[in-house]
């Protein structure tokens, strides 16, 4: 099902393994626009320069609005992690699989898919460990949303 | 805020159950009014004389925003102060916390507090439930599911402190026991279970395996309480019990973007995922009541998985940061012995049911010596803890049987 997005033009897609609805808002449409450049953007304070989650309106450092997006390198570490082995809907045949959150090189954090090494066995989620060095890519994932993910090496 | 300390006190609690497969399948309202008529009772007040109606968050299956409305509208009860409180989880023993501090400005001399869910009657829980805790547009696209977003907070707990797996299957294990001896409680007929049972058992999202994840109780609880100043309970039937102190804290709606948050404590020195506003919370409630961890004489808390058990321990200053493996491995806990600890079987055994206040029902039935299940003797002081979000708001209460000198 698909409607015009209120924000820029996206469409809006509802999404039939969640609550509501998956909506680029006018803070976050940018994000998403770079995803569909295979560009991975983060925010940074006008004012202080501090940089953030695409989600922030604030900044959490100076309390100032207004933010700029900047193109982050796309390399991090595995912050924290989790192998799903169990849900349902149309992300289970994909189990088991790691959701989790990478430390990007800028210092943000963010939520993730992460996927192990380049030749890795199939379901073998083993080099996704916390600590792991991770780069970005980008995939279109089980929803048919194409979303910025983390692989263990890269590059 | 020590003037708060026992100038409250909750004179009428009452509660309401139905189960699956009882012959009558009642909505949360019903289970709701049903439990506040019980403390109406209990109290000896009518609705005229209720000034407060507090509600926890709307229960899932009826999705009418300002719950607080529908309650009183059934219950024909005319407040002049009223909310829904709204901190996930947490709300439940929030509404309490509200009602203290309405009652004891004197804006109002009696408040009814109402909380329930029934969600697993009416809807399918573990299919609804995959992501409801996630962010829809940074989390639930990737395929989160509610375990896999505490499992975040799990696997940092046991990188950071060298938790171990047994350390977090033993508290699954002791929980399990109370839950054998709880009527109401879901494990109630499923008999012990052992540490290898824990990690034979089936995984959901590592770190965490089926036996470390909150079961859902087996149906819907209402539950409902009075609260009025101590001095206006000389007229109680009932004894009452006394609100000794209470504390909360938020600190997050996603767990994502937790980590873009420092700078006030829980998370003081840098963004991190294993403390929790429990401990700040805690804090609060110890300052009010002038207790301290050990004069807490029995403890249950909501916490929906084997490793937030543990951590929570630590939170609430029963052993130290980063030592609740070890405090649990070494009998902190155990149901002979160990600090009486979730003594319903808590979350994991008895079940989970949102937006209750059945929890602190229990510790104020074992208080006075009348509890359900399994009787602690000699219970003077009890600790509640309640919580909500992926690990994201967190109250505590202490009560007594006694008023405070």
């Amino acid at each position: 099902m698909e409607m015009s997005d209120w924000a820029k033009g996206l469409p809006l897609r509802a999404g039939e393994n969640f609550l509501g609805l998956y909506q680029p808002s006018p803070e976050t449409a940018e994000y998403w626009e770079g995803v569909t450049r295979h560009e991975f953007l983060i925010k940074r304070c006008r004012s202080c320069a501090k940089l953030h989650h695409p989600r922030r309106i604030l900044c959490s450092a100076c309390g100032e609005p207004g933010m700029d997006w900047v193109r982050a390198s796309g390399r991090g570490t595995v912050y924290s992690f989790s192998e799903i082995h169990r849900t349902t809907g149309i992300f289970s045949p994909a189990t088991p699989y790691v959701v989790g959150i990478v430390a990007l090189e800028e210092g943000v954090h963010i939520f993730t898919r992460f996927l192990p090494e380049e030749g890795a066995a199939d379901k073998d989620n083993s080099s996704i460990r916390i600590g792991s060095a991770v780069s970005v890519e980008f995939q279109v994932l089980e929803q048919g949303m194409l979303l910025p993910v983390f692989r263990v090496g890269g590059e | 805020m020590k003037q708060l300390a026992g100038s409250c006190v909750i004179v009428g609690m009452g509660r309401s159950i139905c189960k699956r497969g009882d012959p009558e399948k009642k909505t949360p309202l019903q289970l709701m009014v049903e439990a506040a008529g019980l403390a109406m009772k209990e109290a000896g007040i009518n609705r005229t004389q209720i000034g407060a109606v507090f509600t926890g968050r709307m229960p899932r299956t009826y999705c009418s925003l300002q719950y607080n409305q529908a309650v009183l509208n059934e219950l024909k009860i005319v407040p002049t102060f009223s909310s829904e409180v709204t901190s996930h989880g947490a709300g439940a023993l929030g509404t309490i916390e509200m009602a203290v501090l309405a009652v004891q400005s004197g804006m109002i001399d009696y408040a009814l507090c109402v909380c329930g869910e029934a969600s697993p009657l009416w809807i399918e829980m573990v299919e609804g439930s995959a992501n409801w805790e996630g962010d829809l547009q940074f989390e639930a696209p990737y395929g989160a599911t509610t375990p896999s977003l505490y499992a975040q907070c799990a696997q940092r707990y046991m990188h950071e402190y060298g938790i171990t797996p047994e350390q977090l299957a033993k508290v699954c294990v002791e929980n399990r026991l109370w839950a054998l001896d709880h009527p109401q409680a879901a494990m109630h007929k499923r008999g012990p279970i052992s540490i290898d049972d824990v990690l034979n058992s089936k995984m959901i999202a590592s770190p965490m395996r089926m036996l470390e994840c909150a079961t859902w109780f087996p149906g819907g609880i209402g539950s409902a309480a009075i609260v009025t100043r101590a001095n206006l309970a000389k007229a109680s039937p009932v004894k009452p019990t006394y609100i000794a102190g209470f504390g909360q804290c938020s600190t997050h709606e996603w767990i994502g973007e937790r980590m873009g948050f420092w700078g006030v404590e829980p998370v003081t020195d840098g963004p991190n995922l294993v403390r929790t506003g429990a401990s700040v919370a805690a804090k609060q409630a110890y300052a009010m009541s002038g207790f301290n961890p050990k004069d807490v004489d029995i403890v249950q808390t909501s916490a929906p998985f084997s490793f937030l058990n543990v951590l929570i321990l630590e939170e609430l200053g029963f052993c130290g940061v980063g030592e609740g493996g070890r405090f649990v491995e070494s009998g902190g806990v155990d149901y002979d012995g160990g600090l009486p600890f979730n003594t319903t079987g808590g979350y994991l055994s008895f079940g989970q049911s949102g937006q209750g206040l059945y929890l602190l029902k229990e510790v104020m039935d074992q208080i006075k010596g009348c509890p359900e299940g399994r009787p602690v003797p000699g219970v003077e002081v009890g600790l509640v803890h309640g919580h909500g979000g992926p690990n994201a708001c967190h109250s505590v209460m202490l009560v007594t049987g006694e008023p405070l000198n």
